[in-house]
């Protein structure tokens, strides 16, 4: 059974076309990414496998359950980091995780290894203790992918997840992906339009403009069968928009 | 801990924490408004003391001297006799030293009393600074008092020289002892002393409830609102918690802390209206007005069910909103014009307005708090348990409304104006 299976999905808001039919499927463990421009349909795809849209038309399942019929148990299964996420500003770091852990663990026990992961993947130390109100947007965002990931989820869905972050944290946010990947077997379904990130973390990417999938393949298929030294190449091909990229 | 329980400690810790939140609903109230009357009563006070009258005496009769030591008998009462050429040396003498009041008793004045002539006394309050006088009024009521106390004791000497048998009986040939018939029942008070208690319990309640509806539609809406400004609100709806728990947390969480500032505040305008000697010192239970705890339970669920209309209300239209400070504006533009016409009922019962308006005011839920009172006052409990009936329907209806949006897409699309993100 694929960890993520979406046909035709569509979504349409008021005239707007977001999504005209996409289908892919992601194989559990795996990291799979959604390349595109803004606008191109990355983030609706996400809002509607994590339970907050609902689609025009099409069907989506993650791990055999429909998205919109049985929303409540796909939200036992996932987890969903925002693209501009925040975090309650006037609770501590450590506040914050422990009011997400509690609400996913079962007993004490399972809340409190939840919170020593959350903790070690933040890397806060102890700026945990601090009102999240003074924070940096790096130090936010390492809050929020620890909160996301210590859960364990089965499915964990990243909306560009080291988006506007300098170079430094950027870099991080990343590394703490691939090796939670690694280490947990979690399957990871991110956008962006990063396509250095992609490169970095994803096992497999669909491209995707106009709310359609041009393309999809691992990022050594792609670029062979483009002919491209990197995934940027690939998607201006893919478009039909061919040329010098670098100046 | 249930999810309830974490979400809704999660609200009030938030909102406990806000700086804003917290000087406006605790300290304000709890501060502020005792401060203020404090003040207030400094003021009173001072304007209570001693009054310093000044008198300029141009009469050479013995009706002169008699006013002059009936003033100088007069408690809270210091008086300075004054030898002055006119009226505007002994004001100005006055003003130097001092005084309240200055006092002329004219030339004539022995005269004209001798004569069966009115005389006439003249009072100038001094001010020393344009403020708002309150010593010069206390201390011409004052003054007044003794005159009219001596002008009675002459007219009653003056009527026992013409023959008279019983000088009150002339003075005042008509008395009236009033007495107010409530419940059923004589109370030996005035009706304007019965009304004066009842008008003290009228004008507070529709404050108090207008402040406790506006306070906690406010927070109800900026915790909403808060959400989606913070960008919390999309990892709130995708966490494994029932979107009914995360609506009835936020209500939750929101009314316990509305309840501590209405408290706050009920706390805060009592002492402020203490502080004013707004007293009258008879009690509602001696009106007969007493409270039965069964209606206390019934005022109780009437209270609980507005406000939870209230904030479901405001939760709804926060979802329209895109940050706190315009969730702020809609919640006001209609919950106040909602929760106003209460006020109607601080000056008149609902039963004596016409079947219109009154219809018109019982559709208004923010009315029921202040309906229901008069009706606890008064034992009509099934005119209470009507307007729990209707408060129960309205506070289903709204709750079931807004637990519906937070259920679909539009908790997170509905939006007063335009625009999306891919």
């Amino acid at each position: 059974m694929p960890a993520v299976k979406v046909e035709n999905l569509e979504k349409d808001y008021g005239k707007v076309k977001a999504l005209r039919g996409i289908s892919f499927e992601i194989k559990e463990g795996e990291i799979f990414g959604l390349i595109g421009p803004n606008g191109a349909g990355k983030s609706t795809t996400l809002k509607i496998l994590a339970t907050l849209l609902t689609p025009t038309g099409g069907k989506a399942e993650i791990f055999g359950h429909d998205v919109v019929k049985e929303a409540p148990r796909i939200r036992e299964l996932i987890s969903y980091l925002p693209e501009e996420a925040g975090a309650y500003k006037n609770l501590t770091g450590r506040e914050y995780l422990e009011f997400m852990a509690r609400l996913y663990a079962k007993n004490e026990r399972d809340s409190a290894k939840m919170m020593e992961l959350g903790i070690k993947l933040s890397g806060l130390g102890g700026r945990l203790d601090d009102k999240v109100s003074t924070y940096s947007k790096g130090m936010t965002r390492k809050l929020l992918l620890a909160r996301a990931l210590m859960v364990r989820p089965k499915l964990a869905i990243l909306d560009e997840p080291a988006s506007g972050l300098d170079i430094i944290n950027a870099y991080t946010i990343r590394k703490t992906i691939r090796e939670f990947a690694r280490s947990e077997g979690v399957t990871f379904l991110l956008s962006s339009h990063n396509m250095l990130e992609v490169e970095f973390l994803c096992h497999r990417v669909a491209l995707i403009d106009e709310g359609r999938i041009i393309d999809l393949g691992t990022p050594g298929e792609l670029k062979e069968r483009y002919d491209a030294e990197n995934l940027e190449e690939v998607f201006m091909r893919a478009i039909g928009e061919g040329g010098v990229h670098y100046e | 801990m249930s999810d309830f329980w974490i979400m809704a400690k999660k609200e009030m810790k938030n909102l406990i924490r806000d700086k804003k939140l917290l000087f406006g609903l605790i300290i304000v109230p709890l501060v502020l408004y005792p401060a203020m009357g404090k003040l207030m009563h400094v003021g009173l006070e001072k304007a209570q003391g001693e009054t310093h009258v000044a008198i300029a005496n141009f009469d050479d009769g013995q009706y002169g001297m008699v006013l002059v030591k009936t003033l100088q008998n007069a408690p809270n009462v210091t008086v300075t006799l004054i030898n002055a050429s006119s009226v505007e040396r002994a004001l100005e003498f006055a003003a130097k030293r001092d005084q309240n009041v200055l006092v002329v008793i004219p030339h004539n004045f022995s005269e004209s009393i001798i004569n069966d002539k009115p005389a006439t006394v003249k009072l100038y309050g001094i001010f020393r600074s344009v403020s708002t006088g309150m010593k010069e009024s206390v201390s011409e009521g004052r003054i007044n008092a003794v005159i009219s106390v001596l002008s009675e004791q002459i007219a009653r000497i003056k009527i026992q020289k013409l023959g008279a048998g019983s000088p009150d009986a002339v003075l005042h040939p008509v008395r009236a002892e009033s007495m107010s018939y409530l419940k059923n029942r004589i109370v030996p008070v005035s009706p304007s002393i019965v009304s004066g208690v009842l008008a003290s319990q009228s004008i507070t309640l529709p404050i108090i409830i207008f402040l406790m509806v506006t306070i906690t539609a406010q927070m109800a809406a900026g915790a909403v609102a808060a959400e989606k400004e913070n960008k919390t609100l999309e990892t709130l709806l995708t966490l494994p918690v029932k979107r009914t728990t995360i609506v009835a947390s936020k209500i939750t969480g929101t009314a316990l802390m509305g309840l501590i500032a209405a408290l706050a505040y009920m706390v805060g305008m009592r002492s402020y209206m203490e502080s004013l000697g707004v007293q009258s010192g008879i009690s509602l239970s001696e009106l007969g007005l007493q409270i039965a705890p069964g209606g206390m339970v019934l005022f109780a669920l009437i209270i609980f069910l507005t406000i939870i209309f209230s904030l479901s209300l405001a939760m709804i239209l926060a979802i329209f909103a895109q940050d706190v400070q315009s969730a702020n504006t809609v919640v006001s533009s209609v919950i106040l014009p909602l929760a106003f016409p209460a006020f109607i009922l601080m000056y008149t019962g609902i039963g004596e307005l016409p079947a219109a308006a009154r219809y018109a005011l019982l559709a208004d839920p923010f009315t029921h708090p202040i309906v229901a009172y008069q009706y606890m006052l008064s034992g009509n409990y099934t005119g209470m348990l009507t307007s729990i009936a209707y408060l129960a329907v309205l506070a289903a209806l709204t709750l079931y409304t807004t637990a519906r949006i937070f259920s679909t897409e539009k908790v997170l699309t509905a939006k007063i104006g335009r625009g999306r993100k891919s």
